[in-house]
């Protein structure tokens, strides 16, 4: 019979995702590791590749369909082979007694945990369209009730977590009272941007630290190297690499803005090695790939990792583990103007620096009045484990890294 | 009726009579269809009815009778000049098999269902065609039902020719006992039948390919049963290949035992009985575009949707366990999805082998549940510590249940024991009902009966059985 692909663990706690495309169709001869289908996961867009050599005999979920981890996503076999059961949201029948008495039988299917509620109970599941595996039971033992199984139904979620969804909803309908609205689903990228940003501000103890530098010289050095540079990699040089450098510089001096703390051992780990996080904004939502080694790398491959990754984000072609294990983020808000912003931690880590808008502004330099090139740098840090004053050393010295040029230089 | 091709139309048709068929065909005039039932056989009824379940329970019933009646001495009962008159045995079984297929046509024709007698093939996955005494009719239906049912396995060598060469069909209509029975096969069949034959007088020898009865039974089964068959003077061939017959007085089956060695059986009546195969060949499921699996088994998901919209496969042709239970239960699945209802097959499976002591389990044994990854605690209660077991001169046997460690919750339950098939069905709502063990435990259970084991092992389990040691 047919190979059926089922969505594989992807890792990282994964267990659903939404089927972007697929770049296969049925019918088609696809070799091994071929690109069968780009799906969206909490973290990114992920190509699952094909383990098998063969014809796609069938495609057991359509585009736009969420699925969890285990349900059949492709048939691969020889063409005329049977597929498989047709695509279904069911989910699979209960553990192998199914099965078990045949002498003849098919294999049992994967076997599945049966949620822990009775016939008639499960009966109104189906009706309510409620997937009993994701419904938390609150009798003994976490068995569903029927309430829970109502409750998720007008949720449309988990059980016993209704009441907070209360005033949303009350909202919903005062919106829909008030005037035409129009229902947009929200994204897995949107959800899980949600939840990082409602736990990190639950979480940490957030203070922003705001400093002024004078980056005339810096601009003045950046606009004489671009064009040289530009002319010898043919691809676009910014000023972020400076600044990436200058935080490198900044966090080798202070180690607390490139840790992360162990609050079960109470134990705060300072990381050795340097990883720095590039907030860049997409159509669909804030993600943040990370730079590996930023301190091992000269400014002109962070130039071209920066835009290749900020490139590979815009289109959700990131990996994982591109995604994951930075010390301290940028957030580069400054081309969009503003004055100066106060960002979230990008949790577990302690910091986030905010660049903001360069503006030429009248300076005082020497006694005289001066038109300078002036930014707002930020550090948004974690107060539980950062003071104040230390916030304020940190900003100071990146101000004077970024306003010398030849320091920044000198602590390369 | 004119000779040639009659077209009809119906809202949903089903093909094949046994219970998933009638079940399905029942229920949907249940629920307000126009149904056309199609039945290549003359009765009603499948497997089930005429030539499986029932009649051998009969029999099964019978030759207990006769066996118990011989062996009652130490009750002080003798009995003299017992015999056995098999044709009337027969009839006797014969008239419970016409009062229950009768039944089903009452059944059917009371809810609307018209019953249509022919072989049927698609000729479309809107057309069927049924070839009937009559001629051929062209049945155009909106929804179909595939109930086909399965059939013995032929086995190489042993060309069925219903005298010497039979199946289980014929094991049931014998009109004298055999005095060499050779089975082939020590699936659920082949013991059930051969400890009949055994009871009745015949010297019975059972040949099986692999190491052990029951293999995906807990391994206590199997050595009970070996036990068991050997009180009844069957001689067990375990690992061995039946590989020819020879015709003569006696026949002789060639078997080909574990080092290459020949055993050579006599033989009056070989019973093969290697298994069971679909019924889905000649039924035109290409044209209707329904996929098969490689043992063609229809593939079906939990309602019951084969891969052709609107047409739909049960029981022993969908795979799965096959019995008759199943079969009835994936029937109103069926009918239930096709009328629009949310149904879906999220069940489990009790099944019995009605052996002597009889076979009864569902959900999980405890290698099953250990596979699933499950930390498992168990219980177990014997039957010879049970006082209704000893008073009905039957102390073989245990029943034995299967838990979650850490929540409590019944996972499986495996019983063997005289009666145990009447009692699984507890385990089974138990299941269903998701109980904990506690639950089981805290539930009164009438004394004296063979279903307080049940509660014992589930108190062995919880380390606090009444009527043994705890480890």
């Amino acid at each position: 019979m047919a190979f059926v692909f089922n969505f594989p663990d992807v890792g990282e706690g994964i267990h659903e995702g939404r089927i972007v495309e697929w770049l296969v169709a049925e019918g088609q001869v696809v070799a091994e590791d071929q690109p069968l289908v780009k799906v969206e996961t909490d973290k990114a867009v992920v190509e699952l590749p094909s383990p098998h050599s063969g014809t796609v005999l069938r495609l057991h979920a359509v585009a736009g369909a969420d699925i969890l981890v285990g349900d059949p996503l492709v048939s691969i076999g020889e063409p005329g082979e049977s597929a498989g059961p047709k695509p279904s949201r069911a989910r699979p029948s209960p553990h192998s007694p199914r099965s078990a008495a045949a002498p003849a039988a098919a294999p049992p299917p994967v076997p599945s945990r049966r949620p822990l509620a009775t016939p008639r109970t499960r009966a109104l599941a189906r009706e309510l369209e409620v997937e009993l595996q994701h419904v938390q039971g609150s009798g003994p033992g976490g068995r569903i009730s029927d309430d829970d199984v109502r409750r998720a139904a007008e949720g449309g979620g988990g059980a016993p977590a209704a009441p907070r969804r209360e005033p949303s909803a009350r909202g919903a309908v005062e919106a829909a009272r008030d005037g035409e609205v129009e229902r947009v689903p929200i994204s897995h990228l949107r959800k899980v941007i949600a939840n990082a940003m409602r736990h990190s501000k639950q979480h940490s103890a957030h203070v922003t630290h705001v400093d002024e530098a004078d980056v005339t010289e810096l601009l003045a050095h950046y606009r004489r190297a671009k064009p040289a540079i530009e002319e010898r990699t043919g691809a676009r040089f910014t000023l972020l690499p400076f600044f990436i450098k200058a935080l490198v510089a900044a966090l080798r001096e202070h180690p607390m803005f490139n840790a992360t703390v162990d609050e079960e051992r109470q134990e705060i780990l300072i990381k050795k090695y340097v990883n720095i996080g590039i907030a860049v904004d997409t159509p669909e939502g804030l993600i943040v790939p990370v730079i590996r080694d930023a301190d091992r790398k000269d400014m002109i491959e962070l130039a071209a990792e920066v835009n290749d990754k900020a490139e590979r984000a815009r289109k959700r072609e990131l990996r994982l583990d591109e995604l994951k294990g930075g010390g301290c983020t940028i957030t580069n808000i400054g081309p969009l103007g503003g004055v100066f912003a106060t960002p979230i931690i990008n949790q577990p880590e302690l910091a986030i620096i905010g660049l903001h808008a360069i503006k030429e502004r009248p300076e005082v330099v020497n006694g005289e009045i001066a038109i300078r090139s002036m930014m707002y740098l930020s550090v948004s840090f974690d107060h539980r484990y950062i003071d104040g004053a230390e916030a304020a050393r940190f900003m100071s010295d990146m101000v004077r890294l970024v306003s010398d040029p030849m320091l920044l230089m000198a602590r390369l | 009726m004119v000779v040639g091709s009659v077209s009809r139309g119906c809202q949903v048709v089903v093909i094949g009579a046994g219970p998933g068929g009638y079940a399905a065909a029942i229920r949907l005039g249940q629920l307000g269809k126009d149904v056309i039932l199609v039945e290549k056989g003359d009765t009603l009824g499948g497997v089930c009815l005429n030539v499986g379940c029932i009649p051998s329970k009969a029999m099964i019933h019978a030759a207990d009778l006769a066996h118990e009646a011989r062996h009652s001495e130490s009750m002080g009962l003798t009995v003299e000049g017992l015999t056995v008159d098999l044709p009337k045995l027969v009839q006797w079984k014969d008239g419970i098999v016409e009062r229950l297929t009768s039944g089903v046509g009452f059944l059917c024709e009371k809810n609307g269902v018209e019953v249509v007698h022919g072989e049927a093939e698609f000729l479309s996955d809107r057309t069927l065609s049924v070839s009937t005494e009559d001629g051929r009719v062209e049945i155009e239906f909106e929804q179909a039902v595939i109930a086909t049912g399965s059939r013995p396995m032929a086995l190489e060598g042993f060309p069925h020719d219903g005298e010497r060469i039979i199946g289980s069909t014929e094991a049931l209509s014998l009109q004298s006992v055999p005095e060499r029975l050779v089975v082939i096969g020590a699936g659920y069949i082949g013991l059930e039948l051969g400890s009949v034959y055994a009871k009745l007088g015949s010297k019975v020898s059972v040949v099986e390919f692999l190491p052990q009865v029951v293999p995906n039974l807990d391994p206590e089964v199997g050595k009970l049963l070996k036990r068991q068959l050997k009180k009844l003077g069957v001689k067990l061939h375990l690992e061995h290949r039946a590989e020819a017959f020879e015709a003569g007085d006696p026949s002789i089956v060639i078997a080909r035992g574990p080092k290459g060695e020949e055993l050579r059986l006599e033989a009056d009546v070989v019973m093969v009985t290697v298994g069971r195969v679909p019924n889905s060949g000649g039924l035109g499921l290409e044209a209707a575009g329904v996929a098969t699996d490689d043992k063609g088994f229809i593939t079906v998901d939990d309602r019951q949707r084969t891969s052709a919209a609107g047409i739909y496969a049960i029981g022993d042709v969908a795979g799965g366990a096959l019995l008759a239970h199943k079969a009835y239960q994936e029937a109103k699945v069926a009918a239930e999805v096709i009328a629009g209802e949310p149904a879906a097959f999220d069940n489990v499976v009790p099944a019995v082998i009605y052996t002597d002591p009889e076979v009864a389990w569902v959900g999980l044994t405890e290698a099953e549940a250990a596979a699933e990854g499950y930390d498992i605690i168990t219980g177990s209660f014997p039957f010879s510590a049970s006082g209704r077991a000893m008073s009905l001169d039957s102390t073989e046997g245990f029943v034995k249940v299967v838990a979650d460690a850490g929540s409590k919750q019944l996972l499986g339950v495996l019983a063997v024991g005289r009666g145990v098939s009447e009692f699984i069905a507890e385990g089974t709502l138990a299941l269903e009902m998701g109980a904990f063990l506690e639950d089981l435990a805290l539930t009164i259970h009438p004394h004296p009966t063979m279903s307080e084991a049940f509660q014992e092992a589930v108190e062995a389990a919880l380390g606090r059985a009444l009527h043994k040691v705890n480890k």
